[in-house]
């Protein structure tokens, strides 16, 4: 299983080390990694170079990127890869829970914490906890008032000196005895378009991911249950530990005792979506090294609600050198060193369509474009599940209190691409 | 911060800790957690502060919880390196094992089995001892880790104070799941490495697989963590059930964990359900239709590191059952946000799922990565259609899109495309007119890269009938002769010139004149050697000459793949592991890195080696030297059986040998140097295995049509009697496998009952042991073995026979490498390991 876990900063330098087995992992194998990862002389416009598996002549090496922060793990055996993956993806998950964020500074800041947290998560290569409610009731997370009270008394420290209720209940995902003065339970139902538009314009492409996220401050053991409109349209689901699986299987309802706090209750697919709610065309037209632009953007199907945050990406292509484009609403911006041109267009209007019109000059002795651009367009409705996916209602039981339930939707576009 | 500050930095914490290690005054704890938070601080980013080990001991004298924490850090980090001091807190570590709170009893003890530091064992086996009994699940999961701990510091210690007996009991009937859970790990762990040496672990550990541990398991299931549940779900992958029923139940069961959140789980569960049915035709066609839907969600979480595992499994998957995602092929379609190691293995899946209800869209979609911006997936895009064309009969759509490849004028879209089109032709002659259509447009000035070029002058020659300027175009090759740099192209150039002089003599005839001339005063060898063979072939006889070098062409079916069918067998054995991420099976790495622990018969070596042992690693880097022998082995060999292949195409006449002969052996080896290429490439087993055969059937074997040999009448066998009880030492095996050659390779499929005698390596080693052959090594998973014998009458260090013998589990199929100091006797040895091998039952 896992030797040890290494956190390399964008740069390389081996921000903290981590032991969890007796023969100690000498530090000269992150150098190695950095090497494949990062080949000298060649630009980092790719940050994950390496696959998240590679061999070095001594160990096996397991590796995850967030937010620059690269996650490196050493195993000598062989053992379950996604296993090794998934660990590695729920520390940098409880980190971000742990510190509201997460970035490189954020670590350096709380060394300590993450050290602390890393010996209780992983025994001797095993994976134990990784349920961040139950890490919190034996590492206190860093809070405003934690801080100020570090600062006037002196004392600070993180670790808590309790032994967690919940390590042997049999709802191993919530502690006993948990008390909110106001209890209140919120379900945000967040989808990610994924659609690719290929070069004739056709949608090739055009399904859904989402994600149920559950952030739950109730008192006691409460059992809820959350049912859809129209649960047939997922594709396939996949469930946190808490949600009994019977109950979904025979009458498609949710029932779950929810952990305490921010959770993913669960995530689906909906596939074989037929239209996008905003349509891109772009039109390239090339001559004698100009290259005319034209991009069109507006509403194909009215969601029934603002489409906000409406950005367009156009990644150049090595061979342009300038680029001369104005746009009737929103602004444009070209990054010259990664020829990406941004066109921040926010929210569109119902009653004009905006549009990208100029030009693009190619670098000397090229008549036209050879490798073309893949636009990619993001944006954000709220209050509305692309999919559709509707809740119905959730109810609850076991508790002698009238919880306050909130719900929101949310549809954003993570992978909406229009080749050109 | 530089040395010097750090120095004082560490000194100055030190005399503060001094100071306040005695003081009992009040707010003192407070201070000391300020400069404890300081030290692990220090530690945390690697900072050597060992030297503060005697003062960090001298404060732990104290109730603090959140004190005893952080010291139980910074001792667990340090004792291993300083074990006289390590020796100091024992003391304060075994008072807190019996401590009131649970929480500090648990604690002190997983900081007391972290020390790993040998000479205080005997500290460790009491707390333990009480540990595995303590009332509280925590302290007694904790211990449970703990004994695994202390395997590894002292494994006699370990078996000899029947930790693992306890642990099994705890195993079966522990109320805790986490303590269930931390005992299976580390009986696992622990009975794996014991196995290697003793025959007792083995079975122990079989004993795992056993009816009732798999039952009481499974019934407490869902109580245990989600990463305890991989790790059941891994044994229970092993299990077999005992009816039809079981199977069904067991599935039911376990039915929901493939909607679990944890990915790590969901893959485990699919591989019980793969190795559940594998005897189960029908059930296991359901098995894949309903791990389709999880595995593609898998694949479109989003996060990249997860799509690239999933997705390497999906390839061996589809390797296995194509049909099942030819109709999810567009969640194969790549983003342009995906890492490039994410687009690549997409792109293999789409040539693997592409079949002919598809091909049109995939191809069309391949079409458009063709002018991504990132060079290296457009010329991957190209290459699989290029495989996809070469998988299907429905070339005409294929043909459009290579028209548009050459369109796009870009020089290694053009490249690739021309290397696709050579392929293509070799595979469907029929469509020469189409091609050379698209290829006649292309421009021999925009080509720069060798392969390319070589195509492009390949395609002039084979069809200079159909290309009107093909003399022209070549002409203007030769007349650049000297700018040419890569003497491939100009070996290929020399050749397509006389193929096209055959076809078109007139126009041919001064350029070919030229080309030889060019060639005979070339700096290359092979080009020299070629241009000097052609010349005298064709002053010999021109009909001659063009039998030779213009032969009639038969049309290529297979071409040979990048991995056999067995390696992918193999591969699927080892599903959910790292080898597939790698896309090798793992016993490659193993040979190379030894990565797994490897063992030494008791027997012959009786030395266990761990993984980082500097003898394996000689080991390991002589089978990088014996691989490179091997190979260019098989090379000479192809050059030296060329001289007999270049005579028997024409009959030469007899003086063969001669030194005047124009087709001596020297200037007769650049002939095969296009096709032997390949033929080793393609079947590299063949030419080996018949390195001990007749050098008449070298001929055969550089057709690649190896395997054929047996069908020759084997020589007279001389009688084997092999040495009841050989001595060998490992160094002189290791040195011995390093010399030597393989001088045969013997297959052998073990019958199904056989197989399930292999759980482990050590039945079959005793087996060989009484057919008088010896084990060096065994290692499990794959199960591999090293044996080796002796001829009864060899004097000391001669007459030994050398074995490799790796065996598949799944498919029963054990494939030996023979090398033998006397290669004459190798093929009488084979036989009798074979038939020792067919003796091997239950």
């Amino acid at each position: 299983m896992l030797h040890c876990m290494f956190l390399l900063s964008d740069v390389g330098e081996i921000m903290l080390e981590k032991q969890w087995m007796g023969q100690q992992v000498d530090r000269s194998i992150c150098s190695w990694f950095w090497t494949q990862a990062h080949p000298p002389g060649q630009d980092d416009s790719d940050p994950a170079k390496v696959p998240a598996v590679i061999a070095s002549p001594t160990y096996y090496l397991i590796n995850i990127v967030r937010e620059g922060v690269t996650f490196l793990a050493c195993t000598q055996s062989e053992m379950q890869p996604l296993l090794g993956i998934e660990f590695l993806c729920r520390v940098a998950d409880v980190l971000a829970d742990y510190f509201g964020g997460f970035n490189e500074d954020l670590i350096k800041d709380n060394y300590v914490l993450v050290y602390e947290l890393l010996d209780e998560m992983m025994d001797s290569g095993f994976p134990l906890t990784t349920e961040p409610s139950i890490l919190k009731e034996m590492i206190t997370p860093p809070n405003l008032v934690s801080r100020v009270l570090s600062v006037v008394t002196g004392g600070s420290s993180s670790m808590s000196s309790t032994l967690p209720t919940a390590a042997s209940s049999n709802v191993p995902w919530r502690a006993t005895g948990i008390k909110h003065t106001n209890n209140d339970v919120y379900f945000d139902l967040v989808e990610e378009m994924d659609a690719i538009v290929n070069k004739d314009g056709f949608l090739v492409k055009c399904q859904v991911y989402g994600e149920v996220q559950g952030n739950s401050r109730l008192s006691g053991m409460p059992e809820l249950t959350l049912n859809f409109v129209n649960p047939s349209i997922i594709s396939d689901v996949r469930f946190h530990p808490c949600v009994r699986y019977e109950d979904w299987e025979s009458r498609q309802l949710l029932k779950f005792v929810p952990p305490d706090g921010h959770f993913k209750l669960m995530s689906y697919r909906v596939k074989g979506l037929e239209n996008t709610p905003i349509y891109v065309k772009p039109q390239l037209s090339c001559s004698e090294g100009v290259v005319r632009v034209n991009i069109l953007v507006g509403i194909r199907v009215d969601p029934g609600r603002p489409i906000e945050s409406v950005v367009v990406d156009i990644p150049w292509p090595p061979s342009v050198t300038t680029t001369e484009l104005t746009a009737n609403l929103g602004t444009v911006s070209y990054n010259h060193s990664t020829k990406v041109c941004t066109w921040t267009i926010g929210r569109i209007p119902k009653e004009k369509s905006p549009c990208l019109t100029g030009s693009v000059n190619l670098e000397a002795g090229l008549d036209r474009l050879h490798e073309f651009p893949t636009i990619s367009v993001g944006f954000k409705i709220m209050g509305v599940a692309l999919s559709g996916l509707k809740v119905d209602k959730m109810e609850y039981a076991n508790v002698g209190y009238r919880p306050y339930k909130g719900f929101r939707a949310v549809t954003k576009a993570t992978c909406y691409e229009i080749r050109t | 911060m530089n040395a010097d500050n750090r120095k004082g930095e560490l000194a100055e914490l030190k005399a503060q800790l001094r100071q306040l290690a005695g003081s009992r005054a009040p707010g003192v704890e407070e201070l000391k957690r300020e400069l404890y938070k300081k030290v692990i601080n220090y530690l945390t980013v690697g900072i050597d502060v060992s030297s503060l080990f005697s003062e960090m001991v001298m404060c732990s004298a104290t109730s603090d919880l959140v004190l005893k924490k952080m010291c139980y850090l910074y001792v667990g980090n340090y004792a291993r390196g300083h074990p006289d001091l390590a020796l100091l807190t024992i003391n304060f570590l075994q008072k807190d094992c019996q401590d009131d709170d649970p929480m500090i009893r648990g604690l002190a003890l997983r900081s007391l089995c972290s020390l790993r530091v040998k000479n205080l064992v005997e500290y460790l086996v009491g707390p333990l001892q009480r540990g595995l009994k303590d009332n509280n699940g925590y302290v007694r999961s904790v211990a449970a880790l703990g004994v695994l701990k202390l395997y590894h510091i002292a494994p006699s210690s370990c078996t000899e104070n029947e930790f693992p007996v306890t642990l099994k009991a705890l195993l079966l009937h522990d109320s805790d799941p986490q303590v269930v859970a931390n005992c299976l790990y580390s009986l696992l762990e622990i009975w794996s490495m014991e196995g290697n040496s003793s025959e007792a672990a083995l079975r122990e550990k079989e004993s795992l697989l056993s009816r009732n541990v798999i039952l009481s398991l499974l019934n407490r299931f869902k109580d245990f963590s989600e990463w305890a549940q991989c790790l059941v779900l891994e044994l229970v992958s092993k299990y077999v059930p005992e009816d039809a029923q079981e199977t069904h139940d067991m599935m039911d069961l376990l039915d929901d964990r493939l909607q679990h959140a944890n990915s790590a789980v969901v893959l485990a569960t699919i591989k019980v359900f793969l190795h559940l049915t594998m005897s189960m035709a029908e059930v296991h066609q359901k098995v894949y239709e309903r791990i389709k839907a999880p595995l593609l969600t898998l694949v479109s979480s989003g996060i990249a590191e997860l799509s690239y595992a999933v997705l390497s499994h999906l390839h061996l998957l589809v390797l296995r059952a194509p049909v099942l995602f030819a109709s999810d092929y567009k969640h194969f379609y790549c983003r342009y946000s995906d890492p490039s190691y994410v687009k690549k293995l997409k792109l293999e899946m789409l040539t693997a799922v592409a079949n002919e209800s598809n091909t049109y869209d995939i191809v069309t979609e391949l079409s458009e990565y063709a002018a991504n911006v990132d060079v290296t997936i457009a010329r991957e895009s190209i290459r699989a259609v290029g495989k996809i064309a070469l998988q299907q009969y429905d070339v005409n759509a294929i043909v459009d899109r290579l028209l548009q490849f050459l369109e796009m004028e870009k020089d290694y879209v053009t490249a690739e495309t021309l290397v696709l089109v050579k392929d293509l032709l070799r595979k469907y002659p029929q469509w020469s007119h189409d091609c050379i259509a698209v290829v006649g447009g292309v421009s021999s000035k925009s080509i720069t890269e060798p392969k390319a070029k070589s195509a492009l002058i390949w395609m002039l020659g084979e069809y200079a009938y159909d290309m009107n300027d093909a003399p022209y175009v070549l002409e203007g090759f030769v007349q650049n002769w000297a700018e040419e740099d890569f003497p491939e192209v100009r070996l290929e150039l020399l050749t397509a010139v006389a193929k096209c002089f055959f076809k078109r003599p007139p126009e041919t005839l001064k350029i070919l004149g030229s080309a030889l001339s060019y060639g005979l005063a070339d700096a290359n060898q092979d080009v020299h050697d070629r241009a000097l063979l052609y010349y005298r072939l064709l002053q010999h006889s021109v009909e001659i000459a063009e039998r030779v070098i213009s032969p009639p062409k038969q049309a290529v079916s297979v071409f040979a793949g990048d991995q056999s069918i067995e390696i992918k067998d193999r591969i699927f054995d080892e599903f959910n592991s790292l080898s597939v991420v790698y896309r090798q099976p793992s016993y490659m790495f193993l040979d190379k890195d030894q990565r797994s622990p490897f063992t030494f018969s008791e027997d012959t070596g009786s030395s266990v080696l761990g993984p980082q042992s500097p003898e394996r690693e000689d080991l390991a880097s002589d089978y990088d030297t014996r691989d490179n022998e091997l190979l260019l082995g098989a090379h000479e060999k192809e050059e030296s059986r060329a001289v007999s292949n270049g005579s028997h195409g024409f009959s030469a006449p007899k003086s063969q040998t001669s030194q005047h002969d124009p087709f001596a052996p020297r200037s007769a080896s650049p002939t095969q140097t296009a096709q032997p290429a390949r033929a080793t490439a393609a079947s590299p087993q063949a030419t080996v295995s018949s390195s001990a055969a007749s050098p008449l059937l070298a001929v055969d074997d550089l057709l690649g049509l190896g395997p054929s040999i047996p069908a020759e009448p084997a020589p007279p066998v001389p009688q084997l009697k092999l040495n009841a009880k050989p001595v060998l030492d490992p160094a002189s095996f290791k040195r011995k496998w390093g010399q030597l050659t393989v001088a045969l390779t013997v297959e052998y499929t073990f019958p199904a009952e056989a197989l399930h005698g292999l759980t482990g390596p050590q039945p079959l080693v005793r087996h060989m042991q009484a057919n008088s052959v010896q084990c060096m090594a065994s290692g499990n998973a794959p199960l591999k073995f090293f044996f080796f014998a002796q001829l009864s009458d060899a004097a000391p260090n001669s007459g030994f026979f050398l074995v490799e013998l790796v065996v598949t589990t799944s498919s029963g199929l054990a494939s030996a490498k023979i090398k033998a100091d006397e290669a004459s006797m190798a093929p009488a040895f084979a036989d009798s390991l074979r038939s020792a091998l067919s003796k091997f039952g239950p």
